[in-house]
Order: structure tokens, then sequence, then C-alpha cells
């Protein structure tokens, strides 16, 4: 689960006025729309929705916000470990109808605003690069089959073997990546439907959280070999957070043991609301609410964007489940529009592993 | 005395003469208004063309190999390929408020990465606007035409079918408008010149009127420092009281101005007036006209007494400073040298004038044996003694509106004729999309209310020699008879034959700034074909400073796309533009075609050169005025102080009607000699501005025209100013007689 940071601030980068009202919770996710005002027609999921593949691996132009997500724990041919992430965001400005007809490029239509993020995570290393772009002209897009996502000369596209290949070059740093899958799609929540509040809001969420990569990435000068497994998210919602969430506490976890954990922590004005995911090592799915697991938080770090929380305590009693989940030594800030942590993890206790943690709207 | 009693004693004064404070102020309030005013305009307009170019410095133009104009697909390609572009469009907004610079500002992040950081900043308001909005704000411009596309460095890995060139304004006028600005801000010091000439001649009078009550009030003890240092202060609060209505007055008349003299400037250079808030700077004539005043005005005592002993050395300086300027007006090659040399000239002539005229008096009385006669001849040659500055003033004001004149009057003459021989046939159709323009030829060539047309194709070209520019691509067709009426200012024999062979035209601009002439050869490119020519003819182009080539339609590659098309229809006999445009919506319906008489065509390029010299006209009016009204003042002041000889006259049995006469003679013969000598100057400041100042301003000259009825109108005006002086005298002759006053008491002596 992720954000849709840039939107906002592209849309004033477009021409929105000064002193129009702040967004509401991290990057504006808690920003509540009406589908009836001035013509506005984004749809907005609901429980009994559910996930079709290929097809919702493309875009959903009737929906607000959506993102395409990888994260990856990588090692080099020396064995030290690189953690590294690429996410694609689309936010429409204005909905699309179906049967809607295609403005020309040569218009130069604002009704969607793209934007792509990567970076590259070594312990006391970190890259991060953004990149924006408007739809509606090739700029940036998306297609389901073949599958493809792009920005600029940014992009995750599939093979004809099957493969997904991730290219990301900045003018210092970049990767090429192969990606194999393992696995199918873990549907989160009610069949893909993963609640974000007790209230409703929420989005359609599914994973691939077993990927296998190789590939080089460069940096610091240096081309390296590396290889090692990642998750990929795509979600999607028109209404993602409640406005009284201020952002959230994520994780996705792979354990040794060949099961895999995603559970995430939206912190709201009295309280929070969690929810996640528990996948065996052959693949059963099974949604975790609140009650069924604890996640707090056992020690902070203060950089000059924000204090986070480095340590967590996770615990799953029905799965006995009992782990630290500990970032590595560095500050892994993402200073874009909208700056969140994003790092790479060691899991510890009952469980040993490794994963991603995110955390946003922890920025002062 | 206390210090109130002594300012009361010494701007009594201003109680005694109100008019002359009317007059200062009025002179002070009306210059710094129009110095004001336009050196705004002309701030803002150097402002603007400073962000125009500078907006571009360092940026790399990404084009096509094969020379056709690039488009949003040929941005995606590169930016796909990780080439860091920015689409980049100019539009002129249908509302007519300047020049739009569409841009995309998602795209811009790359720009800081590429070494351009600061250029995001730059794009912040101003002319920038999203480019979708800029296309939603001209929906009659095509969107290819002023679209392109831009690098923060020169990109070493483009892909195949691009190339980089250093990003230049479409129209490289940097030099041109600023060129035309300075040409405003010139006018303006001549101004302030003529300003400063009569606030001096009125001061000095109102100093001689004063000097009774000064060297009483040095009798009483105040030190004569004292008193000077009062008459500084007074001055200052003066000059004060008239800079601060007028610099608001200016301000004024630059918000009213600007938006005709931004079309102006948009229409002739391509610059776009951005509208700027007032600054300190806008305050600027205020402090610089009251240090103008004190220092012209303190100057004075002892430059008249220096003056007067070297009067004959002089003379000789002035006739040196006179030829310094001609030569330098002859021989110099930029602007400010013309500038230079033209000061020079005029104050040669200010020194001359009153001397050369006195002179000329004085040989006359010797051979006047009547008496009344040598008397009116010799007081004249006192009068324009004394009224120097004045009648300098008035000559100078005269010149520049003789020159202006003649400029403005050549100008609309030449620039009719061009329109004319232009403007043929009657209906002219500008298509949108010039793909068609097949379609459109083909439903013109089968109506019968078409009884002649020629299509009129433009774009880029790229010369390569003489050197490498780039510039306007004209296409004509060589076998219309409609065009075959052009004048040119050089052509080799049937030009529009030498055309389909070959050979191409070029305006008077290129032939200008590449010195090229006919029969010179040139190499170009036109979609990425080379071609080599020789020019055939040099054609007049007015109104605009970009270079062009003229090359005929069948020359042009097959990968050639028009940036725009038009093409000229001559009706038949009887048909009406109405008939056209029914018949061409019948013929092609869905065809984007903007359907316009020529009439109106003409019109609109007449008010847009009516506007450029609206400023021009309006300034040297004003300063006729100024002159006319402040020769009126003081000239009535100066024949008050003559009362005393008139009334001998009277004495000495000159009847009232022959008296009456006489005054009027006198005053009016002083501003005829003004404005007499006014006309060889005007006729000498004609020729700097059409031979040498408008090809440096504006890219091309004028035919050298004088206009003697105009003269004429002026020397009216000039005795009408005369007879309304002696009109003002005779009303006061006739009140109690005068006390005698000598020239002595005005100028300064010991009483």
């Amino acid at each position: 689960m992720r954000w849709l940071i840039g939107a906002l601030v592209a849309m004033c980068l477009a021409g929105c006025e000064p002193g129009e009202e702040a967004p509401q919770g991290f990057a504006g996710l808690g920003q509540s729309f009406d589908p009836q005002s001035a013509g506005v027609d984004f749809a907005q999921p609901g429980p009994g929705d559910h996930i079709e593949l290929p097809r919702d691996l493309g875009p959903h132009p009737r929906y607000r916000i959506e993102w395409w997500y990888l994260t990856a724990n990588l090692t080099t041919a020396d064995g030290d470990p690189l953690g590294l992430q690429w996410t694609q965001f689309r936010q429409g400005l204005k909905p699309h109808a179906p049967d809607a007809k295609t403005p020309p490029p040569e218009s130069w239509p604002l009704q969607s605003v793209w934007m792509a993020h990567a970076a590259v995570s070594r312990p006391n290393d970190h890259h991060f690069s953004e990149r924006l772009a408007r739809g509606g002209i090739g700029h940036a897009g998306a297609t389901a089959s073949p599958f493809s996502v792009w920005l600029d000369d940014w992009s995750l596209t599939a093979s004809e073997d099957g493969d997904w290949q991730l290219h990301v070059k900045t003018d210092d740093w970049g990767y090429d990546l192969t990606l194999s899958q393992r696995g199918d799609a873990v549907r989160h929540g009610d069949q893909g439907f993963s609640a974000k509040s007790a209230s409703g809001e929420g989005s359609m969420y599914f994973s691939y959280v077993d990927l296998t990569i190789r590939g080089t990435v460069t940096v610091n000068g240096e081309t390296l070999d590396v290889q090692g497994s990642g998750w990929f998210d795509r979600e999607w919602s028109s209404q993602f957070l409640r406005s009284d969430q201020q952002g959230w506490d994520w994780m996705a976890l792979q354990l040794e043991s060949g099961e895999r954990i995603m559970a995430f922590r939206l912190r709201e004005d009295e309280g929070a609301f969690l929810a996640g995911t528990w996948i065996s090592a052959f693949g059963e799915v099974v949604p975790l609410s609140g009650d069924d697991f604890t996640l707090q938080p056992l020690e902070q770090a203060t950089f000059d964007t924000g204090t986070v929380p480095s340590r967590w305590r996770l615990t799953i009693p029905s799965r006995d489940v009992d782990i630290e989940v500990d970032t590595m030594a560095g500050n892994f800030w993402n200073t874009g529009l909208y700056p969140y942590w994003e790092s790479p993890v060691r899991v510890s206790g009952s469980h040993s592993g490794r994963g991603y943690l995110e955390l946003t709207g922890y920025a002062e | 005395m206390t210090g109130r009693r002594l300012w009361l004693a010494s701007v009594s004064h201003y109680r005694r003469h109100p008019l002359q404070l009317v007059a200062l102020l009025l002179i002070l309030v009306l210059a710094t208004a129009l110095w004001s005013g336009v050196w705004d305009l002309t701030r803002q307009a150097r402002q603007s063309l400073q962000q125009g170019t500078g907006l571009l410095e360092g940026l790399q133009e990404i084009r096509r190999q094969d020379g056709a104009p690039v488009t949003v697909a040929d941005f995606v390609t590169l930016r796909r390929a990780g080439v860091c572009v920015l689409p980049w469009l100019e539009v002129t907004p249908a509302s007519g408020q300047g020049r739009v610079i569409g841009i995309d500002p998602l795209s811009l992040g790359c720009f800081a990465e590429g070494g351009q950081s600061g250029l995001p900043q730059r794009m912040q308001g101003g002319p920038f606007e999203d480019i979708g909005r800029a296309i939603e704000s001209s929906p009659n411009t095509p969107a290819t035409a002023g679209f392109r596309l831009m690098a923060p460095t020169a990109v070493t890995d483009l892909p195949s079918g691009y190339r980089n060139v250093p990003a230049e304004p479409r129209l490289a006028t940097g030099e041109l408008a600023d060129s035309f600005l300075l040409n405003l801000d010139a006018l303006c010091v001549l101004v302030l010149l003529i300003t400063g000439l009569l606030i001096r001649s009125i001061y000095l009078l109102g100093l001689s009127q004063r000097r009774a009550s000064t060297q009483l009030l040095t009798r009483f003890g105040v030190p004569a420092r004292r008193l000077h240092r009062m008459r500084l202060v007074e001055l200052a609060v003066i000059s004060l009281l008239g800079a601060v209505p007028g610099t608001v007055l200016g301000l004024l008349m630059a918000q009213v101005f600007a938006q005709g003299f931004g079309r102006v400037l948009s229409g002739l250079f391509d610059v776009t007036l951005v509208g700027n808030a007032i600054t300190w700077m806008a305050c600027l004539p205020i402090p610089v006209m009251i240090g103008l005043v004190l220092a012209w005005c303190s100057f004075d005592g002892r430059e008249d007494d220096t003056g007067r002993r070297r009067r004959g050395d002089r003379g000789r300086l002035a006739a040196v400073i006179l030829l310094l300027g001609i030569v330098g007006l002859i021989l110099a090659n930029t602007l400010v040298l013309v500038f230079a040399a033209l000061a020079l000239v005029f104050l040669g002539v200010g020194l001359l004038t009153p001397a050369l005229l006195a002179r000329g008096l004085d040989a006359a009385a010797r051979h006047t044996a009547k008496p009344l006669r040598l008397w009116s001849v010799r007081e004249l040659s006192v009068m324009i003694r004394r009224l120097g500055l004045p009648v300098v003033a008035l000559q100078f004001a005269a010149a520049t509106v003789i020159a202006i004149q003649a400029l403005v009057g050549t100008f609309e003459t030449t620039f009719y004729e061009w329109l004319d021989q232009r403007l043929q046939g009657d209906v002219y159709l500008e298509l949108r999309e010039p793909a068609d323009l097949p379609r459109v030829e083909g439903a013109l060539s089968g109506l019968e209310s078409v009884a002649q047309r020629y299509t009129v194709q433009r774009d880029r070209a790229e010369l390569t020699q003489p050197q490498p520019v780039s510039v306007d691509l004209l296409a004509l067709p060589s076998d219309s008879s409609l065009l075959h009426h052009w004048t040119f200012l050089s052509a080799v024999s049937d030009p529009w034959s030498q055309l389909d062979r070959g050979q191409v035209m070029v305006n008077e601009q290129l032939a200008r700034r590449l010195g090229l002439a006919t029969g010179d050869r040139l190499s170009y490119r036109i979609a990425g074909q080379a071609y080599q020519a020789t020019v055939a003819a040099v054609y007049a182009d007015y109104g605009r400073p970009s270079g062009e080539l003229l090359v005929a339609a069948s020359s042009l590659p097959a990968a050639f796309r028009s940036a725009f098309t038009s093409v000229t229809v001559a009706l038949a006999e009887g048909a009406t533009p109405a008939d056209l445009r029914a018949a061409l919506a019948d013929a092609l319906p869905g065809v984007g075609l903007e359907l316009r008489d020529t009439a109106s065509v003409r019109g609109l390029a007449t008010r847009i050169f009516e506007q450029t010299f609206l400023l021009t006209r309006a300034i040297s009016m004003l300063t006729l005025v100024l002159a006319g009204v402040s020769l009126l003042v003081l000239g009535w002041v100066f024949f008050g102080t003559r009362r005393w000889y008139f009334h001998l006259l009277r004495v000495w049995g000159v009847g009232r009607r022959a008296l009456r006469w006489r005054i009027s003679g006198l005053s009016v013969a002083v501003t005829l000699m003004a404005c007499l000598a006014a006309l060889p100057l005007g006729v000498l400041l004609t020729w700097v501005l059409v031979a040498r100042i408008n090809p440096l301003a504006f890219g091309w000259s004028l035919p050298m025209a004088v206009y003697p009825l105009f003269w004429l109108q002026l020397v009216v005006v000039a005795g009408v100013i005369g007879l309304i002086i002696a009109w003002l005298i005779q009303r006061r002759l006739d009140e109690r007689p005068p006390e005698p006053v000598t020239v002595g008491q005005l100028q300064g002596a010991e009483r």
C-alpha cells in the first residue's frame, strides 16, 4: 500500500490556486471525494469486488489513485545486502468514463498525473530519484497485456518469455533487473478488497510475494551483479484513507521458513487500524485483522527529515510468530515531494528473514 | 531678520509673478510626466526583453534531422529514450494579451539534474503557463506552429533522426528591439534637454526680476551665501512639487499606453510586455529631475558672466562642436554614437543660433536708414539675445516635430504603397491545417467566383552561407500575375522569371544584416535539403525585424511542411467575399479556413503601425506645446521689461495703432525666426532619423522626404504664438506707464 504522493502537487503545478485547502492525511490520500459533485464519477472499490488477471495489472482510469510497487532484498556477488525499490503511481485528475473519447495528445490533456520513484539502499548509503509525467500523451502509462509500466526511460515490462524486465537509470545510478514470478498472485483482504478503516475506506490490493530477481545495479560508479527476492504490489482506489488517518506503518516480510507476512497499521487520531495477510510456505492465504496480531514500535531513530520507529515487534499468536523487525544502519528517507521512509529490514526472533518497511506521515 | 520673514520676502516674488510659478510647475509636471511615462514603458519592455532572451539562455533545442516540425510523438520518443526534453509552445492567446509560453511543468524535473537547476524557478509565472492551457487559450493556432523541444544541455547520445541546436528566440530581435527602446529614450532625453532650457530661461528671468529685492536683503545684512542656499532650497521645493505629480501622471500615462505599446512590441519585435509592479525605480525621475534643475539653475550666474566675456570664443567653440557633430553623424555606425553626434549638433546649433541671428540683425541694422525700422531691428536683436534660451528651445522642439512628422509621414506613404503591393486580391484564406492545401486548391479551381489566386507558404529556412543563421521562409508561385506588381529595392531584370529558375529574393532586413545585394550567392537548407542560389531581388518588408528568404513554391522539397499557409484570391467580376465563403462552406465541409477580406487585413496592419508611432507623435507634440507655452510666458515677461521703450515711442509720436503693429511685428518676428531656424535643423534631424537611426533601430530604411506644407503649418503656429504675446503686451501697455528697466538690470548688473 502506498500513497499517491505527487498527484496533488502535480495538480498545483498545473495551476491550482495558493490558499486552497491543504490535503488531508498523508499526501492527501485521506482527501474525500464526492462522486456526484460537478459530474465527477470516480468509482470506489468495496467488498464483493474481485480481481481479474492479467486485466488488473493494467491501469484503472475509473479510479482516482493506483500504483505498481516493487521492493527487493538483494545480495551482491560479495555477499553484501542491497535493497531496492521501484514504484509508479497514477492519479486521475478527471474521471474517465469507459465510453469517453480520449483527447488527442496534441491538446496536451491533463487528465492524469504519473509519478515514479526509484531507490537503492545499502547500509549507510541511500539513493532516491523521482520523476513526474502527464498521462494521455504516451510519456508515462501502463498496459496489462503485454504488461508494461513506464515513465520516461524507466520501465517494468514483460518480455516474451514471461519474465519482467525492470530498467531504471538516473545520472548517477540505476539498475537493470530480470524478475521471475514464483507462485500466484496473493489477493489481500476480502478477495482483494483491503479495508483501510472500520468505516469502509479501502482499496483493491494484490501482490506477487515471491519474485526471483537477478541483474545489475550501478551505484557509486560501480556496476554490481545482484540476485535475491522481491515483492510486487498492485493497488487501486479512489478514497484510500479516512481523513483522520495521518499515515501508515507497512511491512512485507519474507521469512526463511517460506512464510510471507504483510502487515500494516494506519495511525488514527485515537488508536490505529491494523490489518495484514499471512501466507504459508505452500501458498495458503490468511487475512489478518487487528485482533489477530500486534505491531509495536520498540526504538526510534531521529534524522533531519523526521523521527521514525526503526525497530518493531510483530506477534501473530495463532501462527507462533514473535519477531523483531530491524532496519539496517542508515538514513532511508525518500525525500521527494512527500517524504517517507522506505528501508530494507532484517527479521529475528521466532523466525528469521528479511523484507521491507515503509513509514509515512513522520516527516516534520 | 527672522528666518520666516526672510523666506516670505524671498518667495514673495512668486506672489507678484504667479504666472511664472505656474509656468515652472507646468513645465516640470509635463516634462517629468512625459519622461517618467516613457521611461517606465521602456524599462518594462527591457525587462520583458531580457526575460524573453534570458529564458532561452544555455538551452538547447532538439530538432528533427529531416527538418519536419517536432510533435508530441517526438517528445515522447525522446523522453522514453532517456533524453531530458521539455515541450515549449509559444502562442498568442485569443484574448490578445501578450505572448504565452506553454510548457509541461511535470517534465521539468530532469532540468535540475541536467545542469539547469535555476530553470524551474525561472519558469514560475511570467509568460509561462501549462501547455494544455496555452493551447486552450489560442484555439486558432495550429498546435504544430511554434512548438519546440528544449533540452538543458547539448545531448551527446541523441537517438538517430534528431540533432541539437542552441536555442534562440524565434526572431533574433534583441538588438533591434533594444535600439527601438533606445530611440524612445533618446527622444525623452531631448525633451529633458528642452525642458532644461525652458526652466533655466524662466528661472533666469525670475532671478533678474528679483535682483533688486536680493540686493536689498544683502544690504540688510543677509549673507549672499545664505541667499544662495535659500534659492537652492526654493528650487528643490519647486522641482519636488512639479516632479512628484509629474511622475504619478507619467506612471498613469504608462498604464494607459502599456497595452498599445505592448502590442507594438509584440508585433514588431516578438517581445511580450510583461507588466511589472511599480518599484522605487519608477520614482527615479523625481530625484533626477530635482538634481537636473538644481544643477542647471545654480550654474546660471557664473556661466552668464564668463559667457559674456568670451562670446567670441564661444562662437568658435560652437562652430567646432557643430562640425564635429555633423562628421559624427556621417561616420557613426552604432545607435549610441549617432545619438552622441546628434547631441553635439544640438549643442552647437543651440549655442550658435541666437548669436548668428543677432549678428545677422545687427548687420541688417547697419543697412537700415529709417529710424523706426532701425529701432525695430535693433530691438529684435536684443530680444533674440535675451530670449536666446527659449528661442533655442522652441527651435529644438519645432525641429523635432518637423523630423518626426517627416518620418511618420514618409513611413505612412511608403507603408501604404507596400501594403497595396502585398495585399493583392480581394480575399485572404488562412488554412488552419496546412495539410489541407491540396483540397482547398482543388475546390478553389472549380469555383466561378475565383478569378485568380496564389498560395503563400511560410516556415523557417537555415542559411549556411554567407553565415549560418535561421531565417523566415516565404514560398510564393513565381508565375502569378498578381505578384508581378511588386517593386523592389534592387533587382535583376525580370526577377520573377529568375525566381522560377532557382534564384531567390531576400528582404531588406536580411540584406542589411548579411550585407547581401542582388547577384550575391547564398546557400541554405529547407527541410533538410541543401540549396545554392543567387539573390535576384531585395524587397522592402516593413514592420518586422526578421530576415526572410523568398523562394519559388515549385522549388520546395517534398519533405517541406508549411507552418503557415494562406491563399490570396482575386474575385471574379461581381462576386463578393460572402459568395466565396458560402461556396467554400459547401465545397469543403470540415476544413478549418479563416476567410478575411484584404480591406480588414489592411485595417489591422494600419492600426498596428499607427500605434507604433502614437507615442513618438505624442512626445513630439507635447514638446512643441511645452516650448510654445514657455515662449509665451517668457515673451510676455520679457516684453513687459521693454514696455518703457514702447512707451517712449508713443511719447515720440508714434501712433497707438502703429505701435501695436510694430510690437506685433516684433513678437511675431521672434517666434518666426525661432521657427525658421528650426527648419534646417528639422531637415537634418529627418535625414538622421530615416537614413541613420531607422536602419539601426528597425532594420529598414525609408526614402527621405520633406513636407513643406507641414512647415507652413508650423510657421503659422509660431506666428499665432507671436500674436498672442503681442496681444498680451498691448493689454499691459494700456495700463499705467511702466518704470524704466535697463537691460543691465535684467543681466544682474548693479543698480
